[in-house]
């Protein structure tokens, strides 16, 4: 039955991401190839974080290594007249992910936990670092551009034919992390989360085993990089900041680091979050931020966490006594974002250069400001009662409802508990 | 003599900084016999087990697994030697099944180490052992839970199955029926005799009666000196023995 059902999802998922493109303008679908980039670049790093039980704050390091590995590959085809399939591109991105994770690997590897996430963050910030002051390697700081050429019979000029070549790298791409689950050698890497020391005494070398899940993972963020520097045609230093290593993860805790799709779904979403929001409001950060530490407080598993425990206990939950609770919740989270959205628009009107030069030349100390197509009295109770209200009564609703989901969930909880005890 | 010695350990000594647990030990341990180590806690049973099996190395002696030296050799090495160790404090992989805590170690006997081109559902070999395996430490009906929620005693057997899963020839085993009922420790030592048969087995247990009817020798370890090693009669006989360790229990 579960079968039947992810089978189901995945169809849809998949007429989904090949039917939806074309009907949408070139602007959502170029976001939606970086969501699907993304989704990779999270999937990758997830191979050594949620399986490996390695969590890299570097991964930058080799989404940009792939990324400038396939621009110099293109810059060669463009200009050196190699002849070179341009749909094959990210394979160079592949290489210099795998060999550059070999290497680092081998070194970071050497140490676990905290100081295997030192070291990795210390790899991309010293090729941040070194990458603007090496013209050959990394085109210094403006980095390197260069043109797709075409290739049997694709021009590959327009977004969707980038798009639909995204699509089947990364569906290839996810397709082999997949299978590498199912290998001797992804148990090991399992295995290798929880217990370490134990996989030393069955026989297998930690070391060289940690530093093999390290390059293929490196690998696969190389084909990420890679992808991405097909559809952008450039790649510069800014790759390997830390805030590509701090979306990884991000993406990866949103998503869910214990479920197998988590990471993409998470990426996906906020991907498409930023791509959404960031024409709208400055404060597009903020709010990702915002979302990150709810979900980590409230649902840490993330969201694919969260939707995997509901697919497993759905004939014991009770619904009837759920729809209930849950709506109420869902409108509650709804008026409290409303009003959270409202209160930072608002402070951030007020602390913009636009509002402050127009104070210097108002007559009154506090003129009214614009947001939201109105107009607002800086310390107006029309102004700031709408949102408080919403945040309180928003909160009281949830505080409420909170006691009354997590009993259920208790009872849920305890029906597979016995079921479990007898039927095993 | 020698091929009739597995393990011959020579005047190993063991300090972690000032402390020293070990100090001048020999001991000899033959093919195929069953090898108990007794002595009061801490008298460093577990941290000789920790020398043979390369979890430390020791602060000097050696160590020979069939003539060849293994002392300071890390341990996956040392395992693929043909030794492999239980722990006393349960050792799993708390988050995988009971049977991949068995597989992995069958995988690694068969040499399935850096296997990344094939399915592990399709190795038959290794599944059908490692479903023996399970069978013989009694956990068919817990065969897909994770392992950490088994009871104590069951992770107990589920560590003693992963010691056998890699196939030794020599067997270390760290208190096997530590906190076991009865029932249990008699199916446990039923289990061991059979499956050390043709093997050699060194085990630190505290239950007198399963290390006289269990074992063909004996060594008394005491605040990290061996005491002394022979045949289960002549350790009764042993007054040392009697004086510092077994007292009126078996005089
Ligand atoms: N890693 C270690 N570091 C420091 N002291 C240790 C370590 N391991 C064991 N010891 C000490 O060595 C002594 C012997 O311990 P152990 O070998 O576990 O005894 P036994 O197994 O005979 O009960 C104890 O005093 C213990 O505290
Ligand atoms: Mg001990």
């Amino acid at each position: 039955m579960a079968r039947v059902w992810q089978l189901l999802l995945f169809v849809l998922i998949m007429a989904v991401l090949i039917g939806l493109p074309p009907l949408l303008g070139a602007g959502l679908q170029n976001a939606m190839t970086n969501m699907l980039i993304a989704a990779l670049f999270a999937m990758a790093f997830n191979l050594l974080m949620g399986q490996g039980g390695m969590l890299s704050f570097g991964h930058a390091a080799f989404y940009g290594v792939g990324a400038f590995a396939v621009m110099h590959l293109m810059t060669a085809i463009d200009r050196g007249g190699l002849s070179f399939p341009t749909p094959l591109l990210p394979l160079a991105g592949a290489a210099a992910g795998l060999l550059v994770g070999l290497v680092t690997g081998w070194f970071a590897t050497l140490r676990s936990g905290v100081y295997f996430a030192l070291v990795t963050l210390a790899l991309a910030e010293m090729l941040h670092s070194l990458a603007p002051h090496w013209e050959g390697l990394f085109g210094g700081e403006a980095g390197i551009s260069s043109m797709r050429m075409p290739w049997g019979g694709f021009i590959f000029g327009q977004v969707i034919e980038i798009y639909y070549l995204t699509l089947i790298w990364v569906t290839l791409s996810i397709g082999l992390l997949y299978a590498y689950t199912r290998t001797p050698f992804g148990r090991l890497t399992l295995a290798l989360r929880d217990n370490e020391e134990r996989v030393r005494f069955m026989g297998y070398d930690a070391h060289a085993t940690k530093m093999i899940v390290f390059a293929v993972s490196a690998t696969f963020a190389g084909i990420a990089g890679g992808l991405l520097a097909v559809s952008n045609e450039q790649a510069n230093y800014e790759l390997f900041g830390t805030h590509v290593s701090a979306q990884v993860v991000l993406h990866t805790f949103v998503g869910g680091s214990t479920v197998f799709f988590g990471p993409a779904i998470g990426a996906a979403i906020f991907t498409l979050f930023a791509y959404l929001v960031s024409d709208v409001s400055r404060s597009w950060l903020l709010y990702q931020g915002v979302i990150f530490v709810l979900v980590m407080l409230y649902a840490p598993l993330g969201i694919g966490g969260v939707v995997m425990l509901h697919l497993r206990h759905w004939a014991s939950i009770p619904w009837q006594r759920m729809v209930g609770p849950y709506a109420g919740a869902t409108a509650a989270t709804l008026l409290m974002a409303i009003g959270t959205v409202m209160v930072v628009e608002f402070l951030e009107a007020l602390f913009s250069p636009h509002y402050v030069a127009q104070r210097r030349q108002a007559e009154t100390s506090w003129p009214a400001f614009e947001r939201f197509g109105a107009s607002w009295e800086p310390f107006g109770i029309l102004t700031w009662g709408p949102p408080l209200l919403l945040l309180i009564v928003g909160l009281l609703i949830l505080l409420r409802l909170r006691h009354r989901i997590v009993a259920l969930w208790d009872e849920v909880q305890e029906t597979a508990e016995t079921a479990a005890r007898s039927g095993a | 003599m020698r091929e009739d010695r597995v393990l011959d350990l020579r005047g190993i000594a063991k300090s972690f900084g000032s402390a020293r647990i070990l100090e001048g030990v020999e001991l000899t341990v033959r093919r195929g016999e069953r090898h108990a180590i007794i002595g009061p806690n801490g008298a460093g049973k577990s941290t000789l087990f920790n020398l043979i099996s390369g979890q430390f190395s020791p602060t000097s002696g050696s160590i020979l697994l069939n003539g060849r030296e293994i002392a300071g050799r890390p341990p996956h090495q040392i395992n693929r030697m043909g030794l492999s160790r239980s722990f006393q404090i349960t050792n799993i992989y708390h988050r995988l099944s009971v049977f991949e805590n068995l597989r992995l170690g069958v995988m690694a006997r068969h040499g399935l180490r850096f296997s990344l081109f094939r399915r592990v559902a399709a190795l038959r070999a290794v599944n059908e052992e490692s479903e023996a395996l399970l069978q013989r430490i009694r956990l068919e009906d817990r065969r897909d839970r994770p392992a950490g929620d088994l009871t104590y005693s069951e992770q107990r057997a589920l560590e003693i199955g992963m010691t056998l899963a890699t196939a030794p020839e020599v067997i270390l085993l760290d208190e096997p029926t530590a906190g076991m009922s009865q029932e249990e420790t008699h199916y446990v030592i039923e289990l061991i005799r059979e499956v050390t048969k043709g093997k050699t087995l060194l085990v630190v247990e505290h239950d007198m009666n399963v290390v006289f009817s269990l074992c063909d020798r004996i060594s008394v370890l005491v605040y990290g000196e061996l005491l002394a090693t022979g045949t289960p009669e002549e350790i009764r006989a042993n007054r040392a023995v009697q004086e510092a360790y077994l007292g009126e229990e078996v005089a």
